[in-house]
Formats: C-alpha cells, structure tokens, sequence
C-alpha cells in the first residue's frame, strides 16, 4: 500500500511539472451547479488553500451553496444566454470555465434538453470567445462512442463519436462535442479540455445508470456479456479539479483501470440477475424507459451488449493514476448502498 | 475503604509475568515463515473443513425451504455452472480469464489429443517471447482452429503464453458465442486490437482470409481466398513484430459445407445457411464436429527488417508481400495435406 501511494503522487505530481506557459486560473467559472461534477469540483476547489474565486451559473440557486461562491442566475436555455454569459463573465474578471450544465439523466423532454445540452454550450462557447476566457473545461463522456458491435476493444480519443440512434442525451453531446471542436479550430488562443469520463461510481454518485446498478433484480440481455469500467467518483472530480488547475488542453477519456464483465459486476455485487432474450426486453422495458428517458429502451441496454469501453492512458498520463481500479469504484458502490448479500 | 490504586496494582501484577514470558520481537525472516505457516495452515483447514462446513450449512437450511426453492437454486446453480457464471472475478483488459480457462483446458485437451489427434511441427519456429504475429488460413464457421492453435502452443511452447485468437465480427457480437470466446482468448479481429496486444508483447493468431475463408464450401477447401486488406503485413510492419506463417489441416472437414443455402438464411437475417452432410437434417445433433485428422505445419518466420520504415504506406508493396506470405502458407498447408494419409488418418 504504501508503495501504490507513493507511485501514484509521484505520478500526479508529474502532470504539474509538465504544466504549459498557462498557469493556475484565478477565477473559475463553473456552470450547473445541480451537475454531480459542477457541484463536487466546487467543493474540491474551495476546499484549497489559497482557494481560487468561484463564480456559479445555474438556473436557480442550490440549497446548499458555499458563501464564498458567487451565484449568479443564468438560463442557458434562454436565446439571450450568451450574452448574458458574456456580461459575467467580463464583470467577474472570470479566467476558465468548467461548463458541466449537462443533464445527470436524460428526460422524456427532448426539445429542452437539445435546448440545454447543444444549443446551451454553444451559449457558453460563444460567452467565451466574446469575453476571451483563454480556457475552457467541458465534460463529456465516453457514452458517445456508442455501444456498436464493430468497436475495438479500447477506444481512443480520435475514435470518431458515432453515439447511439437511439439516445437523445448522447446524440445531443456529440453534436456539442462536434460544435465544440469547430468553436475551438475557430479559437486557437482558448485552451480546450474536453474530458470524458466513463460511468461513475461510489458512494455519492446517483444517475439512471447507477439505479440499474441499485436494482434488487437487474435484467440483462440475454447471451451479451460486454467488458465495462467504471471511474469512481473522486477519480473523476481530480480530473476536472486538476484539468481546471493544470491546464492541458485536448480530449482526454477519464476511467479506470481494469475492466470487468457485467456477468462479473453484478455477481460481485452479490446481485439477482434476470438474463431475458434482448428482443423480450426491449418489448418489457419499452414504456417505463420511454417514461423516464423518452428514449426506447435500446438507448441504455445496448450499452449492455456491445463494448465500448475507453482506453484511459492519455488522461492517466495528464491527470495522475486514478485512486480506485473499476472493480475497486464498483465496491465502493456496492459497499455503500449495502447490496452485497454474504451467504 | 478500599485503595483507589489496588485496581491498577491488580493489573500490573497480572501483567508482569507475561511480560516475562514474551519474547524479543522477531525479526523479519521469522515473521515471513511465521506468515508462510499461517496460510499454510489455512489453506488446510479450508480444505479440510470448507467442504464439510458447507454440507452442514445446507442440511440446517434445507427444513427451512420448500422444494421448489431448492429445486430452482440447483437449477440456478446448474445453469450458472454451464453459463461459466461462477469464475475468479477477474479478468484481462480483453476479457480472459483465467478459470473459465482452467475448465476449459481439459475438453481443449481432449480434442487435441484424442478427437482430432492433432499432428503439430514447427513450433521452434516460434520466437522465445512476444510480440509475434502467427498468420494461419482460415476454415470452417466456428472458430475451432484458433482455439486449437492457442492451445497448443500455450501448452507446448517453452514460453507457456496462451495466444490470443481473433474471431470474425459476427460471432464475436453473437449472443453466448461472444461471452464464452472473449474468456478463452478471443478477441474481436480488428488493427487496432492487434496494434495494441502486439505492443503489449502477446502472441496474436491473425486469420487474414476472414469471412471469406470460413464461408468456402467444401470442393473449395484448402484454397486460400484473398488477404483482405493486407491488414496483418501493415500491423507487422508498424509494430516489427515478427510474423509466423501457419497451414491448419484437418478443420476444414469438422464441418464439410457441401452448399450455402441462402433462402431461409435471409428470411433469419443470417449470410447464409451451411448445409453439412449432417447439420440441417440431424438438427442440433449435426453441430457436432466431425473427427477429422488434424495437421498445423509452422513456417520459418518472416522478419521484415530489411523492409524500409515507410512501407507501411506502400500500397504495392503491400500487396506484394501479402500475396507472398499467402503463397507461404499455402505452401505449408499443401505440407501438411501431403503428411496426411486420408481425411481420417
């Protein structure tokens, strides 16, 4: 153990000695203040000393916010957003922007969330380029390769996005990521991060992906056992933290080490599994997943058929070797909500 | 009244003599056989007990619950069992592992010595250590030969690696294939897969006809189809790792596909259905394989050293060299049909 700690600090230290001519912003920007990542990268951010400036953007204010956050209302589905953005950002001297306004699940609203997933960071970028902000964090995920059988087994970051036809929330993010890419070629002196991480998880995270995770009988189609990974939360939140510090730019996946099967996960997990013919499935689960996603079900299982799992080493070289291996982050979880049943 | 300190006394005099008796601590050499003992001892005691524990723990149950339930535990247990669900917990980053294996050794075992009586030279060819491409012609529809080659150079090489095969598209994404060859080895064909096992320093069993070879109908056997791509030289080239040309004899006659009926493939959304002298009509039964002869002949390994840097590029070239090496391992299997008396024997 102490080996493995002093191997991976001296592995983040490496990140900050490699840093650019760019050095540590002064005042960040985040935006989605109810995003698990906007939320948790604040507290890691205040929780420095000295703590650099935080400015908030959302749409209402949390419960719980820090005083020593600037909150300020902003609804990036409004036309005027950008502007608005624009005014902020100038009038609080803001120096980066972590723009993680993205939905944590997709809703059955598909119209508002194209209006907050693309249009609204298009409202961010433009923002940015009018108050030349010279760095730019976004988070991504690796959800848009898409699940499709002709993936190889580790996907780079030049892999091209082909998403998933059925998903509106990944199809919304590839074309941000697609915009985003054009925004940037158009901007050479803003620094883009753009990370990636795969499914989260621990013990604070919660998203559709995770309620599958915490169900008492997860079915699975039939005959599929693709490889996942996993990024455990705190892994995640130190890569924006240190992509926001340490400005790299470029595309980088955020996972974890290892991968394992979903037929392995769920028996780890100590978990009742319901293997059903995928077309079965697909019928069963069509009008709770319409509900609570508006997409078919196709959308999440086909994530549980085919691989797409992300090769992490760029983002392991840039952001230091993450803490938990996917089967660690997966413990982490389970021994959290207190799934596992010793028999 | 009694004293306040009398406790503390009490303690301290119950305390000295064992201090008396304790040793110096030991040192390490001692902690580690003291360590070594312990698991020793653990492990015995799981064997000897573990067993009997969980019999005693099932008998307590069993009153408790009816018949059905332990009717569907079995079940589950059984199916479990075929499913390959009960395994290590781990697994490689392309998806082996290593249980899965050691059960399937035994049945791989078999069909090397026994059903297909595998007759296999050449494996000093074989570099000591990895990265190495083997290039092999490709038969049949199931994947039989790599998993047949991986085996045995797992089991007979000096290196003892097991190499990884790589299965077509279709039944690396077909349901139940794709679980139980992912765990034996196989890998999905595709560059950047063998980019990426050869740099890691892995034997790779690359099969360049692809579909093509594994749809010939039988009067085609032991033709060697087009070489996709030139995929496997262009890999070789950009990793150096050497390649090894192999001829497979015997696995084109597991399953003799006499024609390929298309009518009622396309209707089940399938190429085409390989009507064997067994399959349609036997139903399940006519999967089973034939017990051919089997001969694997392996060539001298190709370096492509003296090959400039920027080959790779070259697209004559390429297909220059890829037409050798086609020519290389025809050659070798047209060896091994030769050291094979009739399909039998």
């Amino acid at each position: 153990m102490v080996s493995d700690d002093s191997k991976s600090s001296e592995a983040r230290a490496a990140p900050a000695a490699r840093r650019g001519s760019l050095s540590a912003p002064g005042v960040i920007a985040v935006s989605g203040l109810h995003s698990f990542i906007g939320r948790g990268v604040i507290s890691r951010l205040l929780a420095r000393s000295p703590a650099p400036r935080v400015v908030g953007l959302d749409y209402r204010r949390p419960f719980q916010l820090d005083e020593r956050v600037q909150f300020h209302r902003v609804d990036l589905t409004e036309p005027t957003a950008d502007c608005r953005l624009a005014e902020i950002f100038e009038q609080e001297r803001v120096e980066a922007v972590l723009h993680a306004a993205f939905r944590t699940n997709p809703t059955p609203d598909l119209e508002l969330d194209h209006e907050l997933e693309t249009i609204g960071s298009l409202h961010v970028m433009h923002a940015c380029a009018a108050a030349k902000i010279r760095q730019l964090v976004v988070a991504s995920s690796t959800m848009l390769y898409g699940p499709h059988p002709d993936n190889p087994n580790f996907l780079t970051e030049s892999h091209p996005l082909r998403g998933h036809p059925d998903a509106h929330a990944v199809r919304d993010r590839v074309q941000m990521e697609k915009l985003l890419a054009d925004w940037s070629a158009r901007h050479p002196d803003a620094e883009v991060t753009v990370l990636r991480p795969c499914w989260i998880m621990g013990p604070a995270y919660w998203n559709h992906v995770v309620r599958y995770f915490a169900l008492p009988i997860a079915p699975k189609p039939m005959g599929y056992d693709p490889l996942l990974q996993f990024v455990h939360e705190d892994d995640a939140l130190a890569a924006f933290e240190r992509a926001l510090l340490h400005p790299q730019p470029g595309i980088y996946n955020v996972v974890g080490r290892g991968v394992l099967p979903l037929s392995m996960l769920l028996r780890l997990g100590g978990r009742r599994v319901l293997p059903l013919p995928s077309a079965l499935l697909y019928q069963i689960a069509y009008y709770p997943s319409r509900g609570q996603s508006g997409d078919p079900p196709a959308a999440f299982y086909d994530y549980l058929r085919y691989l797409w799992v992300a090769d992490g080493q760029r983002g392991w070289d840039a952001f230091g070797e993450p803490a938990y291996t996917t089967k660690e982050a997966w413990i982490a979880f389970v021994s959290s909500r207190r799934m596992r049943r010793y028999r | 009244m009694s004293d306040p300190n009398a406790r503390e006394r009490r303690i301290e005099r119950r305390r000295e003599p064992i201090a008396a008796h304790l040793r110096p601590a030991p040192s390490g050499g001692e902690v580690d056989a003291l360590r070594r003992a312990l698991d020793d001892l653990r492990d015995e005691i799981r064997q000897r007990f573990g067993a009997a524990r969980r019999e005693a723990i099932s008998r307590q149950d069993a009153p408790r619950r009816s018949g059905w339930e332990v009717l569907l535990e079995a079940l589950q247990r059984r199916i479990g069992r075929l499913g390959m669900t009960e395994r290590s917990g781990e697994v490689d980053e392309f998806g082996m592992d290593e249980i899965a294996l050691r059960r399937a050794r035994p049945i791989l075992d078999f069909l090397f010595e026994h059903y297909w009586r595998v007759d296999l030279a050449g494996l000093e060819q074989l570099p000591e250590q990895g990265p190495c491409l083997i290039v092999a012609n490709r038969s049949g529809l199931l994947p039989y030969d790599g998993l047949l080659l991986s085996h045995a150079i797992e089991q007979r090489h000096p290196s003892g690696v097991r190499p990884r095969f790589f299965v077509a598209d279709w039944l690396m994404t077909a349901p139940f294939a794709q679980p139980t060859l992912a765990r034996l080895g196989g890998v999905r064909a595709c560059r950047e897969n063998a980019a990426r096992l050869l740099a890691a320093g892995h034997f790779v069993i690359v099969f360049p006809e692809g579909a093509k070879g594994a749809a010939k109908v039988f009067r085609e056997r032991y033709h060697l189809q087009r070489f996709g791509r030139g995929g496997a030289i262009r890999v070789a080239l950009e990793t150096g790792a050497p390649l090894v040309p192999v001829g497979i004899v015997g696995a084109e006659e597991v399953h003799p596909v006499l024609f390929k009926w298309h009518a009622p493939a396309r209707a089940l959304g399938l190429p085409f259905l390989p009507v064997t002298p067994t399959f349609p009509l036997l139903g399940p039964l006519g999967v089973v394989p034939l017990p051919s002869k089997w001969v694997i002949r392996i060539g001298r390994p190709i370096s492509f050293a003296g090959v400039a840097s920027g080959a790779a590029t070259d697209e004559l070239l390429l297909s220059r060299l890829n037409e050798e090496l086609r020519g290389k391992i025809q050659a070798l299997v047209r060896r091994g049909l030769e050291a094979r008396e009739s399909i039998w024997a």
